[in-house]
């Protein structure tokens, strides 16, 4: 090899090298420019955030405003967090007990059942809430955080049977059946080894499901009005008749979104997973 | 103290027989092995007599008792698996303290009686670390100590050396035959391991597609074996098979060109078995026959060298000084007493 | 109790809850989809009219034809734009090194954005005088300076796409390079030896054994591209006109503005039917993973 081709191998190797990595700056920037335009809109005064500055003095009173009247953004927060809790708080151990079964026994039907409970995730939500619509209007349950919960239900079991079951999937037998023959009885078995063993598993799928649970929009939108609207339709509010109020929508959006930022960086690893449910590993 | 009997033991999974229609016999205080390839049914078989897989028909017994429906822990057995199944959520202490906690033994009994099993495994400076800290090794040895620490009925004991490298399995599988002896209970122990079977067990159970092929004493297995599948099995190298035909008291190989004086009347579809360590390498012309030498192997203890003749291969065992070329015609010497026959389609030893 | 009862027993509640929750709504969508109901009148549903509903949306509605070639050109565009985006960012990242690790920890922060929220900030982010995107494209293409880009029905469409694939990219780019690095890297080294181009490796190498994981990312994506609403509902609202209104928007707007429940529980129905089949196409594809 002559020194010159060594020399132009060399340069080829160096632009790509840097042009791949100017592509991935590039992508960043394009993923991250949204959101960061939103967190410094929440910081903003409602003069600035009129015009496409980037140095402005920063100010909180945007997140004072919006827990303050009208708004009360505050219990919209508390309705989020309510139901979005109480659906994971059933939602996990109902799952964790049939993924239990799923993941280690052959069940009549086992399939049929795994498919069901997977179809149930791709139905369209406003097949489902119709129903639901009518029912909670007939039992007097509209906007209510109960109805909410109920139906949040639909959309959480799904992914939360399928997670678990994959972490289940993940404990070796041997370890189950050391202890069975060990004189543990099933129940034992569940409680003392695989609930330890499975409990990061549990947590992960608790988060996602939490998740989910928060950001849910279309049975919010159409099931609550008043007393248990949630976060994400909470946004509504601040679209006033001169337009929308977008220091305030910013900061509305940073209060939806940065707990959840902060709870998806907890379970990264395992945020493929549990949307791809069993598929792709 | 007790034996293991299985009455007609069948396992289907639909139209799959696991294993098919088997009875065995485990003597009080035996060490048994159950000896076959992958698929074979042995862990199957071991699996059912601990409960953890149930018959499709016949009985178990423990003792004198049918298990067929109690449940694993009422079996009164302790088992090693081939992946130890640890409690990675627990320490060493409290993986061996397991079965004494879980069946209600007084606290005050339960530290002597861990430390007691953890000494006889040597695993007493481990005990507060938890499995992800130790190395394969120790952690078949908690293994080992978690069976031990209480005394059960019956050992049962899956595989339980083969996720080792090959100089600990030398080295535990020792330290399992001294500890067997000194424990005198009844074993159950699976393996596809020959060496394995052949160094521990008091008999083994040799097993192929679900059903027992022979069960006898190492030696008996070894030096007599009952079909064509356990003659093959057991051995390494294994045993020579050379397709051919009896002739008035002459073994006639496939190809028709080399004779050798073995067995008696006539008969075709032979398979005539003889054992590289039976055979000899001799001077050409003084030997049963001769063959040009195919391969030449020195394992450093041992040559092998391979002889070609027809489209058949022998192989014969040398002592480590013997150095043969390729294509040098060698003599090839059967020792008479340790010549086998089978029948080609079916298998059976034959009487010959 | 025993194993063989027990494990019915564990599964029982789960069933009874998708039961309820899911399968049984399902069906009396289809029920009330049968009837002619309005639930602002009594008596709601009034009466059974059998195929009507279906047939009035197929024959009378040239709004629903509308929402169907919508829904079907957005889920066309969003998922042939959001897979290559996805592969190509995948590619990218596979070589690993620390950056692919931040930048992995990064894309997962927009997946966790509410849909809504992402209608929102595209709303703004295209405002005609101070949206950040606007100002952009009028900087690189002086021409659409003055454009006003959500009240142009085909820009409104645009955009809705650009606020889905930005929110879609990283969810697939993550599941794709999982899918790369699962690939065996020998088979690549493999094709390398052998005089291979970069180009060549990709394509006779890398992409047939992506496959089955993109199969699985393309049934997904088309999933939720189907069902679309909640960033529609806060970016456009369906509008201008119905130029940006998926079939979920229509069916919520007959369903709730108009409280026609029985025409819309026809028209979420028909939405079921294409459900049905990438459903069985991504069963296929779990099922397939647990056999082997």
């Amino acid at each position: 090899m002559t020194e010159a081709r060594m020399l132009s191998g060399r340069r080829k190797k160096q632009f790509w090298g840097s042009l791949h990595l100017v592509l991935i700056l590039a992508a960043i920037f394009v993923m991250l420019i949204p959101i960061i335009w939103i967190a410094m809109a929440a910081f903003k005064t409602h003069v600035d955030v009129y015009q496409l500055k980037l140095q402005f003095t920063p100010t909180l009173e945007n997140f004072k405003i919006v827990f303050d009247a009208p708004y009360f953004l505050g219990h919209k927060l508390m309705n989020s967090t309510i139901v979005a809790f109480v659906t994971v708080l059933f939602a996990i151990p109902i799952a964790t007990c049939a993924a239990y079964s799923f993941s280690r026994f052959r069940l009549r039907g086992e399939t049929m059942m795994l498919v069901m409970i997977l179809a149930t995730q791709f139905v369209p939500a406003v097949v489902i809430v119709l129903p639901f619509f009518v029912m909670f209007r007939d039992l007097g349950i509209l906007d209510t955080r109960l109805g909410l919960i109920l139906v949040n239900l639909a959309i959480v079991m799904p992914f939360a049977i399928w997670m678990i079951k994959g972490f289940i999937d993940g404990i070796p037998i041997d370890t189950e059946e050391a202890a069975l023959v060990d004189g543990s009885t099933r129940i034992q078995v569940i409680r003392n080894i695989v609930l330890p063993m499975a409990a990061p598993g549990l947590v992960t799928a608790g988060i996602f499901c939490f998740i989910i649970a928060w950001n849910e929009f279309l049975f919010a939108l159409i099931l609550t009005s008043k007393d248990a609207v949630t976060l994400p339709i909470g946004l509504a509010l601040f679209k006033a008749e001169e337009g929308d109020l977008w220091n305030l929508l910013a900061a509305a959006g940073i209060i939806i979104m940065v707990p959840m930022f902060v709870l998806a960086l907890i379970i990264q690893k395992h945020f493929v997973q549990g949307m791809t449910m069993g598929a792709v590993r | 103290m007790a034996g293991i009997s299985l009455k007609n033991i069948t396992k289907s999974w639909g139209a799959f027989v696991g294993v098919d229609n088997q009875s065995l016999e485990v003597h009080d205080k035996e060490f048994l092995v159950l000896l076959g390839p992958s698929g074979c049914g042995k862990t199957t078989t071991m699996r059912m007599i601990a409960g953890l897989e149930d018959p499709t028909s016949g009985e178990i017994l423990i003792g004198e008792r049918i298990v067929n429906d109690d449940l694993p822990k009422d079996r009164d057995i302790a088992m090693v698996f081939q992946n130890y199944g640890l409690y990675p959520h627990m320490t060493v202490f409290d993986n061996i303290a397991y079965p004494l906690k879980v069946r209600g033994t007084p606290k005050s009994e339960i530290a002597p009686r861990v430390n007691k099993a953890a000494e006889q495994v040597e695993l007493t400076e481990f005990l507060h670390r938890k499995p992800k800290a130790l190395s394969g090794g120790q952690r078949q040895r908690v293994a080992l100590a978690r069976a031990i620490v209480r005394t059960p009925q019956v050992f049962l004991m899956d595989e339980p050396l083969s996720n080792l490298d090959a100089k600990l399995r030398v080295t535990m599988r020792a330290e399992l035959k001294h500890l067997s002896h000194q424990m005198q209970i009844t074993t159950v122990y699976v393996t596809h391991d020959q060496i394995e079977a052949m160094t521990l067990a008091d008999r083994i159970a040799v097993m192929k597609s679900g059903r027992i092929q022979q069960l006898g004493t190492p030696e008996e297995i070894y030096n007599d074996p009952a079909n064509l599948f356990v003659a093959s099995f057991i051995g390494s190298p294994a045993m020579n098979l050379i397709h051919g035909t009896v002739k008035d008291g002459q073994f006639i190989t496939a190809g028709g060109r080399d004779v050798m004086k073995a067995g008696k009347g006539n008969r075709d579809n032979i398979v005539l078995g003889v054992r590289p360590e039976d055979l000899s390498i001799v001077d050409a012309g003084t030997g049963d026959f001769d063959v040009p030498v195919y391969a030449f192997e020195n394992t450093g203890e041992s040559v092998l060298v391979t002889g070609q003749f027809g489209k058949q291969r022998i192989t014969a065992k040398g002592g480590r000084h013997v150095r043969k070329e390729i294509d040098e015609v060698v003599g090839i010497k059967a020792d008479p007493d340790h010549i086998y026959m089978f029948d080609a389609k079916g298998g059976g030893r034959l009487d010959l | 109790m025993r194993d063989r009862h027990l494990k019915y027993v564990l599964v029982l509640p789960a069933i009874l809850v998708v039961f309820a929750t899911a399968v049984w709504p399902l069906f009396e969508s289809l029920r009330l989809s049968f009837y002619f109901g309005k639930l602002s009148r009594p008596n709601f549903p009034q009466d059974f009219i059998g195929l009507e509903n279906y047939t009035w949306a197929f024959l009378e509605e040239p709004a629903f034809w509308n929402s169907v070639w919508v829904t079907a050109s957005y889920t066309f565009y969003t998922v042939v734009l959001t897979t290559l985006c996805a592969l190509g960012l995948a590619l990218l990242l596979a070589p690993g090194g620390k950056l692919r690790r931040g930048v992995q920890m990064l894309l997962i922060i927009p997946f966790a954005m509410s849909p809504a929220l992402i209608g929102v900030s595209f709303r703004f982010m295209f405002n005609p005088e101070f949206g950040l995107f606007d100002a952009f494209f009028g900087f690189v293409f002086p021409p659409l300076a003055d454009i006003s880009w959500l009240s142009d029905p085909t820009l409104a469409f645009w955009v809705c796409i650009m606020a889905d694939v930005w929110g879609w990219i990283p969810f697939l780019t993550l599941v794709l390079i999982g899918g790369l690095a699962s690939i065996p890297r020998d088979t690549i080294e493999a094709a390398q030896v052998d005089g291979a181009s970069g180009w060549r490796v990709l394509k006779d190498v890398t992409l047939p054994q992506l496959a089955p994981v993109l199969a699985v990312v393309i049934i997904l994506k088309s999933i939720f591209s189907l069902k679309t609403f909640d960033q529609v509902y806060m970016l456009t609202n369906g509008g201008p006109g119905t130029a940006t209104q998926t079939l979920s928007h229509y069916v919520y707007f007959n369903g709730l503005k108009y409280s026609n429940i029985g025409y819309s529980a026809a028209v979420a129905w028909l939405m079921v039917i294409p459900m049905i089949f990438l459903t069985y196409a991504y069963a296929k594809f779990v099922f397939r993973k647990r056999e082997a």
